[in-house]
């Protein structure tokens, strides 16, 4: 079962973001990806394949790509994806004790899933947040932050209803098509805001 | 380009990388990723080094230093030591390595504390211990001590890449050589890093490694951490007698170093020989070697009254031969020998021949026309077109096959210096650009196939009548590239040669002419080229090996024709082949491990034999075993030993071989002795050559019988941590 098969108009927008060569077809690796991904939740070892032919590589190379990545999964996830910062700051706060009170009390060992279908548990390196550590990240919505014991039951509770609290940050930030930086919000941030001049060539395009 | 090394300067060609500055300078900088044969890529960053370069005015002139006439350019240090594989040396720069600078020292002593800080230091246990790059600049170059307290990294150590590689995961140091020569050497993308950080490790994702060129990456690793499995845990380094010699397994004849233990040969790696194989073998001949040390025939056979084969003494075995051959007329014993036989051995085999005035004599395979090398290896990594006609070259020449790749990608051969192959050509890219419309396969579909630009199915017999009159759009685009090609290089394999005649050679020497193509057609056997100068073809009114079952009586040297001569047969083999089974008498002899002697590859070189220290019991080469023939016959021995084959060589082709070099040299016949041939369809792998499991049940039966008891550990817990 091909996921792009039926999907030509999407990948030829795809590739041609790209240069028309061997190297340029290699690029696309990242879009692809990134469909399967939001789409499937997970790249499959067919689809590493598929995507592999489709850029003129190797499933091992895909898998490389994939495994560099902790946002790219090769096995499915919960319904809620919890991604605990372990990077120094967050340790030194309790992101230990965070991650085995989780992997205690929704019983899933990274790679799996609850029986529930709800949760499932990564650990992820620091996503920037250190002055609110410890913290976790819930699928690509936000961050939940100084999650003690109390908190984190707080928020396991509501989750096991399907209530999933409003995380306290939107994650912070994201790089538009035209290469802006926004916040979850829409707001423009950074040297971007300001920083970004089209380059004289392209002068013409729509800004 | 003059540079200073430590205050030494020495004069260099442009483009030449620090590391290979140092280097030429006599200097000595450590290095994990850098490999002669790869793109410097700068992983490791052990190869650290201050450097410096003169700077200039506007006006031209150099920015100076000091006072009047004493003063010289003044040189800009770069703040922080540089990888000097991946830095490339320029007029008049400065580099200090770990000799006269501390920095360099300290740099150096601290990224070796990190390489080892996840390494789990079982050198006792690792079969790489004593030859390992790693241990050898730790104690070079480390501080001897590291100052990491906790749990070292634990990852799989005995993860199976293919049947014939492990990988120790905790081992790797993450130096990219593997997975840089998988793509850049074959051309396969089967290895990368999987994961990130400390947890990086190397694994595949295509079910495996492609056999054909894997092996080598268990040569250029730089720490046991990918081990050559059919060698795995027999022995140590120290313990191996190390004899280089070349591979007689294809007419390649690539530089491989023979590592044997207690007479048994236990490893096979590559060794380097700049004209031939780089430093790469194939698979075969890297793990084909079991059959050397398994079930050998060490003492001659004799078929006594109940028709069974019954070990016998050489006395025995002549008096024998001497009973079973009364009353033949000599000229009708037939004389047969396989064509990795040497040079040396084929001369004593000819003169015996002659003395006999035997007609049925051949050696097998061979093709039935002679067509003289004009093309090198060197010609076809350099060339810029190559056809290939009716070859399987994964069977027939696997190196070949990877020197035609090199040419793919643009056949930058790294320089050379004094102190050996540039050890970071810059020139080296990673993912190299290709062209594959450079090369043209003509033929049956074969590992080569996949990176062809021109493809053309073909029956192999004809196409070489077919290219030189093009009959279809493909062949005539084939043969543009060959016209409009400035150093075209064209390759005959087996299939194109079998039943060719001299025709289809005149043939080929017109095409070669009109397109200025250098010529290599591939010869059936290892050593069929050298064997080709000797009389060692059918004579007047004799019969080929073919026609065995005709010939009255014969004496057949490491040749299974699976079949006996009509009349008395003795059969020379290393083991109790299917022929030799057939036999009246077998004679033990020696593989070509085990001799010393030369045999010359498909471009005409040629190369020596080193005999390795295997034990054989009392089998002998051809040589040797052709003077118990002519004792048998009485008659006088051809020759008694290597000097008088030696002597018999330069009389009867007039080639000293007593003086061929290590890397070997390029040589001509003058005259060449050729037959009709009995079609031959080459095989790289026999089933001998796979096993070592017979070998493994014998050992584990000899411990046993013998008595041994394994000491076991005590249950206790030891105290202390993981470390
Ligand atoms: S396995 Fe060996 S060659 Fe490959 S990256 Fe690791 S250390 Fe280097
Ligand atoms: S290519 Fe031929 S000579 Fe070289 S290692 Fe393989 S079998 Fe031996
Ligand atoms: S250490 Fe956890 S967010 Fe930075
Ligand atoms: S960085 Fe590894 S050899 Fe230079």
């Amino acid at each position: 079962m091909s996921y792009f098969a039926e999907k030509q108009p999407l990948v030829a927008d795809i590739f041609s973001r790209y240069p028309d060569s061997p190297q340029g077809r290699r690029s696309a690796l990242m879009p692809l990806l990134r469909e399967v991904q939001d789409a499937e939740g997970f790249v499959s070892e067919s689809r590493m394949a598929e995507i592999a032919a489709l850029c003129g590589t190797t499933a091992t190379e895909v898998r490389s790509v994939i495994s560099f990545y902790s946002t790219y999964h090769t096995l499915p996830t919960g319904k809620y994806h919890l991604q605990v910062c372990s990077t120094l700051m967050c340790a030194l706060a309790g992101s230990d004790e965070l991650w085995d009170h989780l992997v205690e009390t929704l019983d899933v060992q990274p790679g799996e899933v609850s029986a529930d279908g709800r949760f499932s548990v990564q650990k992820v390196e620091c996503l920037g947040s250190c002055g609110t550590a410890p913290m976790m990240q819930i699928n690509d919505d936000g961050y939940y932050e100084n999650v003690g014991p109390s908190k984190c039951a707080r928020i396991l509770q509501s989750l096991r209803q399907d209530l999933q609290p409003l995380p306290d940050n939107p994650v912070p930030v994201t790089v538009g098509a035209d290469g802006r930086q926004v916040l979850a919000t829409g707001q423009a941030i950074g040297s971007s805001v300001t920083g970004l001049h089209r380059l004289p060539e392209q002068a013409g395009g729509e800004a | 380009m003059k540079v200073h090394v430590d205050g030494i300067e020495v004069e260099l060609p442009a483009g030449t990388s620090a590391i290979d500055a140092v280097f030429s300078a006599g200097g000595d900088v450590p290095y994990f990723c850098a490999h002669k044969y790869l793109s410097p890529l700068g992983a490791c960053r052990m190869c650290l080094v201050e450097s410096g370069s003169p700077r200039k005015n506007p006006d031209g002139s150099f920015v100076m230093e000091g006072e009047g006439d004493a003063a010289t350019p003044k040189i800009f240090w770069f703040p922080k030591p540089m990888a000097s594989c991946t830095m490339q040396a320029t007029e008049g720069m400065h580099i200090r390595t770990a000799k006269t600078s501390e920095v360099v020292a300290k740099a150096q002593a601290g990224m070796m504390e990190f390489t080892l800080l996840n390494h789990p230091l079982d050198c006792p246990t690792c079969d790489k211990g004593g030859a390992c790059e790693l241990q050898d600049r730790a104690f070079e170059y480390g501080y001897g001590a590291s100052r990491f307290g906790f749990d070292r990294r634990h990852a799989e150590k005995h993860y199976p890449l293919s049947d014939f590689v492990i990988l120790d995961q905790e081992r790797c140091i993450h130096c990219k050589r593997c997975v840089r020569y998988f793509e850049e050497v074959p051309g396969q993308e089967v290895l990368d890093f999987i994961e990130r950080g400390g947890h990086t490790f190397i694994d595949t994702e295509e079910g495996g490694l492609p056999t054909g060129f894997s092996g080598n990456i268990t040569d250029i690793c730089p720490v046991g951490a990918l081990l050559d499995n059919v060698a795995r845990f027999r022995g140590r380094n120290w313990e191996y007698d190390h004899t280089p010699t070349t591979c007689t397994l294809c007419p390649v004849g690539c530089s491989i170093t023979v590592d044997a233990r207690n007479g048994r040969l236990e490893r096979i790696v590559a060794g380097e020989n700049r004209d031939v194989n780089e430093a790469w073998i194939c698979d075969a001949g890297r793990f084909g070697h079991p059959f050397a040390s398994e079930e050998r025939l060490t003492t001659p056979l004799v078929r006594n009254e109940d028709g069974a084969l019954i070990p016998a003494t050489w006395d025995e075995a002549i008096t024998a031969i001497n009973r079973g051959l009364l009353g033949l007329p000599l000229a009708d014993l037939g004389l047969f020998v396989g064509a990795d036989a040497t040079l040396e051995e084929g001369a004593a085999l000819a003169a015996l021949a002659d003395a006999l005035n035997a007609r049925h004599v051949d050696h097998f395979p061979r093709h039935s026309v002679f067509i003289a090398p004009t093309a090198t290896l060197t010609d076809v990594a350099t060339a810029d077109a190559v056809v290939v006609l009716g070859a399987d070259l994964g069977e027939e020449a696997p190196v070949l096959e990877l020197r035609i790749l090199e040419m793919l990608r643009g056949g930058l051969l790294p320089a050379e210096f004094a102190h050996g192959t540039a050890i970071a050509d810059l020139r080296l890219v990673e993912r190299p650009a290709r062209r594959p419309e450079r090369l043209a396969v003509i033929g049956g579909e074969s590992r080569l196939w996949g990176h062809a630009g021109h493809r053309v199915s073909a029956n192999g017999e004809n196409a070489l009548t077919r290219l030189a009159h093009p009959d279809t759009d493909d062949l005539k685009a084939v043969r543009a590239l060959l016209d409009g090609a400035e150093r075209p290089v064209l390759i005959l394999g087996a299939d194109a040669l079998r039943g060719a005649s001299g025709s289809a050679a005149a043939l080929l020497a017109d095409l070669a002419s009109r397109t200025g193509a250098k010529v290599i057609a591939i010869p059936a056997g290892p050593n069929s080229n050298g064997l080709a100068a000797l009389n060692l073809v059918p004579r007047t009114g004799g019969l080929g090996v073919d026609r065995l079952g005709e010939v009255p009586a014969a004496f057949i040297s490491r040749l299974d024709p699976g079949m006996r001569a009509g009349g008395f047969t003795v059969v020379h083999d290393t083991h109790l082949t299917a022929t030799a089974q057939l036999a009246d008498v077998v004679l033990p002899a020696v593989t070509n491990y085990e001799k010393r002697g030369t045999v010359q590859n498909l471009e005409g070189r040629l190369l020596p034999l080193n005999p390795a220290a295997i034990q054989s019991g009392e089998a002998a080469d051809l040589i040797r075993t052709l003077t118990a023939l002519a004792e048998a016959l009485g008659v006088k021995a051809p020759a008694r030993g290597q000097r008088g084959a030696q002597t018999l060589l330069m009389g009867s082709v007039g080639v000293n071989t007593a003086t061929v070099q290590v890397g070997g040299a390029l040589h001509t016949f003058a005259r060449t002795f050729v037959a009709p041939a009995a079609p031959h369809t080459p095989k790289l792998w026999t089933e001998r050559m796979r096993s070592r499991d017979r070998d493994w049940v014998e050992r584990i039966h000899d411990l046993v019988e013998g008595g041994w008891t394994l000491p076991v550990a005590p249950a206790a817990p030891q105290p202390g941590g993981d470390d």
